[in-house]
């Protein structure tokens, strides 16, 4: 990332993508008790280097529902033949 | 003990006093309306939800950021990550376990706020390419195939050896720099892609124009590297309660 890309990013971006990385990965953690969802994925892939640490968590709680449904999926489904 | 509520709570931040009324004009989550609930020595500020997921949309993390801000406008709250979504008696249950160490981290952060740096130092510097271990051989010039790969694996380990020292220098110059005014750091290295490092210090809200004039001085003594500041913020890196062990 050079200063150039930088400058893409309007300030308000900027700003969006600070409050991202601090309300989606610190703060007080009640422990089992986190419960979002993720409607709006371009939200957080912006993929910039400075969202890692949201980007990480979004995809934590995604990869466990992703695999909850699969289970979900396999337990339901009949044998096809 | 907190009073019984049928509907789950949606937590925002916990703070040790709040004035009346302060809560009246800022709307939360999904447009519920926060308050705070007492409980010993600590005021929750929450709202009343619905069950069921929060969802992750601009509009639900701003509203978070909302609240916790306008109570960081009066006082320095603990913020909850957003999502924290609870029965009113596992709230009863979180702050019964954790109260002494929750007011000792409310002491820790009392008049104080959060500033955030982002150091992000570009990759392919010269710094790399002077790595003694940067030979002509290892770029892989007149190799084999075979050879050819081990050279660029080798030369892809050496890149981030030097990427990962130079985080661990840039933060510790950065330390020496802001030492005065800094009343506590929490540094997270990033050495992968350009992302040196993340800082975030807890300083004296009187000492915020000290400490961006002293963030000044260091950006001009390294030009090379990005900087990304911003704040003030509400202590979140400073409240990690995994670290610390529970009041019994």
């Amino acid at each position: 990332m050079t200063s150039e890309d930088l400058e893409h990013f309007a300030e308000n971006e900027l700003s969006l993508l600070e409050t991202l990385d601090h309300v989606l990965t610190l703060g007080l953690v009640v422990a089992g008790e986190i419960t979002i969802s993720v409607a709006n994925i371009e939200l957080i892939f912006i993929g910039l280097n400075l969202l890692v640490g949201s980007t990480e968590t979004v995809y934590e709680v995604l990869g466990k529902r992703l695999q909850n449904l699969d289970q979900s999926d396999l337990s339901t489904q009949s044998p096809s033949r | 003990m907190i009073r019984a509520i049928p509907m789950d709570l949606y937590a925002y931040c916990l703070c040790q006093e709040m004035e009346g009324g302060l809560l009246e004009t800022v709307s939360g989550v999904a447009g519920a309306k926060p308050f705070g609930l007492p409980y010993e020595g600590l005021v929750a500020v929450v709202s009343e939800l619905a069950g069921g997921p929060i969802t992750v949309t601009r509009e639900n993390v701003l509203a978070h950021e909302r609240v916790i801000s306008h109570v960081f406008a009066r006082t320095t709250p603990l913020p909850f990550r957003f999502g924290a979504l609870l029965r009113p008696a596992e709230l009863d249950n979180y702050l019964e376990l954790n109260r002494t160490a929750l007011l000792a981290m409310l002491a820790r952060v009392r008049g104080r706020a959060e500033m955030s740096v982002k150091i992000i130092a570009q990759p392919g510097s010269a710094a790399v390419a002077q790595d003694p271990c940067m030979q002509p051989s290892l770029r892989g010039e007149g190799l084999g195939q075979g050879a050819m790969f081990l050279a660029a694996k080798q030369r892809e380990l050496a890149e981030t050896r030097m990427i990962e020292e130079r985080a661990r220098e840039t933060a510790s110059w950065l330390a020496e720099q802001l030492a005065t005014v800094v009343k506590d750091t929490c540094v997270r290295l990033r050495p992968t892609g350009g992302l040196a490092l993340k800082a975030a210090h807890l300083i004296e809200r009187a000492r915020l124009e000290e400490y961006r004039e002293r963030l000044g001085l260091a950006r001009m003594e390294r030009p090379e590297l990005l900087f990304l500041t911003s704040g003030p913020w509400p202590p979140y890196s400073f409240c990690d309660l995994t670290t610390r062990s529970h009041d019994r």
